[in-house]
């Protein structure tokens, strides 16, 4: 249910619920709030956040934390006062020393891991939809990026006979050309995916094609990684510019193609 | 067409319907009602056809620019399946493959199908081969024992069957696909095929585990050389060669990395002195990259025979030492290489098997009226079929290969590609395009031409840009073993017009094999992405100091935290004339 772990959010609501049955003291309660918030974001969603984000909220509640405990004499008074009995109590005087131990060796710890982590390549954020230009040139053909679509796709109403014609002259180019990096079944999982960084698009995925006009899969298509901006990184794209190798119409048809493939239709114009 | 095939399958079926009752247990045949056949058809059609071809022939739109080719239906032979050698598969031999596909081949795994569809697809490409409705090719699957442990003993009793068998014929001594026969070998049509590379599981068509390496010697790959030893060899010792045959396997998993850790050394680097190179490297770890074909600019090779490169590097004050090793079935020194040469457009779909005597002599030529002769040339290509085509040139070039070592036109290779230099700081993402640089960009290729064993540097401003330089030395070392081909380079760590390696530096680095068996040159290469290079610092990073700083500052505030509490708690203990005691009996919590 909204993409949430519920087991998780249940326990932690419980153990909220015997706190305050337990009528439990404030410092207690500060320490679930961040603790309960930090498995929250951890375990909480079917998909984790990133941890930069879980750091952020963490943070904050902290520091709203620190001003609620210290707003008021009584209410400081009370927070610290486990602390104070912890220090002070000869009763209390094993837990101190594991205390002791304990925190200076997680701290090492931490250091410790810091250090030793396997190096990694460094990597780079991209933009993977880039903003194309207002218009291009294909084979001496100009199009309007705004306001151009496939030509050929008023057939699958006018006339399916043509318009079944240029579909399979798409998955001729698709299949002579395409399927080594997008894949078989178009899932972007080719036999050449494993080697190219960033990998290939995955033309099932909802948050593709019918998210872009197919002025912009032409785009793509045509003008490759080559055509990209620099937030792209075109150097990285192994995308070819396939105007090298195909005419315009081939290319409109396998953009066709990959659409009706997946059952998918492109944006129409001016839709959002 | 499809409808009269599909008639006649319908007969056969009933036809073997009739004749169920006196056959023996082990014969089933169930080619399915026409209603599951027609909706296989559906999915066949989408999935399957662009390969296979629609008419199950194995000649669909992709067939020409993969290998190992996609399966011809009509022939009714099946190289996985756990039936006795030239037996029809089961059905579960044939959903296996559905299924999860055979690994780095152009045969992906189908997940996305369901158990109802892939029966229906088995049951539509059964009705292509007139042999599954033959009850006498169908026999029971053969029983897969529990594999032995690999003993000492038993992977060396592996070992003499490897040698009495001579499989090392084919996959080579220590089983890296480089046998004597291996560059001659074809299948039942004619088709290259190659033996497979035993140190690297990951890539058995099969699968990778004990009990499908047993399956393949027990039952054969049909219509390939890849014989059945079921009835050579007893149980017991197909179970000593499985062992032994997984021995020689480099771990079950590529385990592609994504950077090179160069190591400091005090000691020199001699590229003559065989014995302490190899001691400096023992020492750096090695990475294996991921190799693809380049496919995105003309001259596109669309199936490199070579996957990987493995590469490792060290350095010392002045010069750094790259060293890299791929497998490569052949040693082909003698022919010619270098990364601009040109492939014309109708070779892009020419492997190994090609029609040498069209552009062996008179290559130049060709070159010269490429523009003119490009269309005819394909005609001619895909115009003659397969069937002349591997008939006359495949024999002729296995001839000359036997005749002569390494016979090819062109030699195998290999480059790094750096960046001509490091990107700015403020945009430390940017690099070269990772195909031979732009012109804005430029890369630098250390090339090394196996025919002459040295390294050559270009400069490359894009793939038609490339061009020799001489500014930095870059030296190269360069040896075959069994199947192995091993490379160091060394150049200086200063340069004076490319990159220089700097101390704890990342350094982007590309690679390119070249596979002149497979008639590679120029840019019909394997390629790797961008990767980097780390020189890890020169002076070992000490873990302790840190460490135990970090304990000792939380233990110092904690101390301090104690002490001021306590002295905070007796001057209130003095002020008010109570003891320590009272205090906590006073302040006891709500808990």
């Amino acid at each position: 249910m909204w993409g949430l772990n519920l087991p998780v959010v249940l326990a932690l609501a419980a153990i909220g619920g015997v706190l305050a049955w337990r009528r439990a003291n404030t410092l207690v309660w500060l320490l679930y709030t961040l603790g309960a918030l930090w498995a929250f974001f951890r375990f909480g969603f079917a998909v984790p956040i990133p941890q930069s984000v879980a750091t952020i909220y963490l943070g904050i509640t902290g520091l709203a934390l620190v001003c609620y405990a210290s707003s008021s004499r009584e209410r400081l008074a009370e927070t610290v006062q486990p602390i104070k009995r912890l220090i002070l109590e000869p009763r209390y005087r094993l837990a101190l020393a594991g205390l002791l131990v304990a925190l200076p060796a997680l701290a090492a710890y931490n250091v410790y891991a810091d250090l030793t982590v396997p190096l990694e390549a460094p990597g780079f954020g991209r933009e993977v939809h880039p903003p194309p230009p207002t218009e291009m040139t294909v084979h001496d053909e100009t199009i309007d990026m705004a306001t151009a679509e496939n030509p050929y796709l008023h057939y699958k109403h006018d006339d399916p006979e043509l318009y079944a014609k240029h579909l399979e002259n798409g998955r001729r180019v698709y299949y002579e050309n395409c399927f080594w990096c997008h894949g078989d079944g178009m899932g972007g999982d080719g036999m050449f995916a494993h080697g190219l960084n960033p990998v290939p698009s995955n033309f099932n995925d909802v948050g593709t094609l019918p998210i872009l006009q197919s002025s912009f899969v032409q785009w793509r298509i045509a003008k490759g990684a080559p055509g990209l901006p620099a937030s792209g990184t075109p150097w990285d794209s192994a995308m070819p510019a396939w105007e090298k190798f195909l005419t315009n119409e081939e290319m409109w048809d396998v953009n066709l193609f990959i659409y009706d493939f997946n059952g998918y239709e492109p944006r129409a114009l001016g839709q959002h | 067409m499809t409808g009269h095939a599909m008639g006649r399958t319908q007969a056969a079926a009933t036809l073997a319907a009739a004749l169920l009752v006196a056959l023996p247990a082990s014969a089933q045949v169930d080619l399915g009602t026409e209603e599951q056949r027609a909706a296989g058809k559906v999915v066949y059609d989408k999935y399957c056809g662009q390969c296979h071809g629609d008419t199950g022939d194995g000649n669909g739109y992709a067939t020409p620019r993969v290998r190992p080719k996609p399966r011809d239906f009509t022939t009714g032979k099946y190289k996985f399946r756990t039936t006795p050698n030239g037996m029809l598969p089961t059905d579960d031999d044939l959903r296996r493959i559905i299924e999860i596909g055979a690994p780095y081949t152009s045969m992906p795994g189908w997940p996305n199908l369901t158990s109802a569809e892939i029966q229906n697809v088995i049951y539509y490409i059964k009705s292509f081969s007139p042999d599954f409705e033959n009850p006498d090719r169908y026999a029971e699957p053969i029983e897969i024992p529990r594999p032995l442990e690999s003993t000492e003993e038993s992977i060396a009793r592996g070992r003499v069957l490897y040698e009495e068998q001579a499989c090392g014929a084919c996959h080579g001594e220590v089983g890296r696909g480089d046998g004597a026969s291996a560059p001659t070998l074809v299948n039942d049509k004619g088709d290259p095929i190659r033996a497979a590379d035993l140190t690297q599981r990951w890539t058995y068509r099969g699968g990778p585990t004990k009990e499908d390496i047993y399956r393949t010697f027990s039952t054969g790959l049909n219509g390939t050389p890849m014989p059945s030893y079921a009835d050579s060899l007893e149980v017991e010792d197909r179970q000593h060669l499985v062992n032994y045959v997984y021995s020689l396997g480099d771990g079950d998993d590529p385990n592609y990395g994504t950077l090179i850790t160069a190591v400091y050394s005090d000691e020199p680097i001699d590229l003559q002195d065989g014995e302490s190179l190899d001691a400096l490297f023992e020492s750096a770890p090695m990475t294996r990259f991921p190799l693809v074909g380049q496919i995105t600019e003309p001259g596109r090779n669309f199936f490199p025979p070579v996957t990987s490169i493995e590469a490792q590097a060290v350095y010392n004050r002045d010069e750094i030492a790259f060293r890299v090793r791929w497998h490569d079935l052949r040693a082909d020194t003698s022919g010619r290489n270098n990364p601009s040469l040109e492939v014309p457009m109708w070779d892009e779909d020419n492997g190994i098997g090609g029609d040498e005597s069209d552009d062996g002599g008179d290559s130049d030529d060709f070159f010269g009226d490429f523009g003119g002769e490009e269309a005819p040339a394909e005609d001619d290509f895909f115009g003659d079929s397969g069937d002349d085509f591997f008939g006359d040139g495949g024999d002729d070039f296995f001839g000359t290969a036997d005749a002569g070592a390494g016979g090819a036109e062109f030699s195998d290779a290999v480059a790094l590609q750096f960046p001509a230099s490091l990107a700015p700081a403020e945009s430390p993402e940017l690099k070269p395009y990772f195909l031979y640089g732009d012109a804005q960009n430029p890369v630098d290729l250390w090339f090394v031409n196996l025919t002459y064993g040295v390294a050559d540097t270009f400069r490359g401003r894009g793939s038609d840009a490339i061009e020799p330089t001489e500014a930095d030395i870059v030296e190269a070392v360069t040896s075959y073993d069994q199947g192995a081909w091993t490379v160091t380079y060394k150049r200086r760590r200063s340069s004076r017009a490319g990159v220089s390696f700097a101390e704890e530096q990342y350094t982007p680095v590309a690679f390119s094999v070249w596979d002149g068996f497979n008639r590679e040159r120029g840019n019909k290469r394997a390629l790797s992405s961008w990767f980097y290079v780390y020189t890890e610092p020169s002076v070992e990073q000490a873990v302790a100091g840190p460490v135990l700083r970090a304990a000792l500052i939380v233990l110092a505030i904690e101390l301090l935290v104690v002490f001021l509490v306590r002295r905070r708690a007796r001057q209130q203990a003095a002020g008010e004339g109570t003891s320590g005691a009272s205090l906590t009996a006073t302040e006891a919590p709500a808990v």
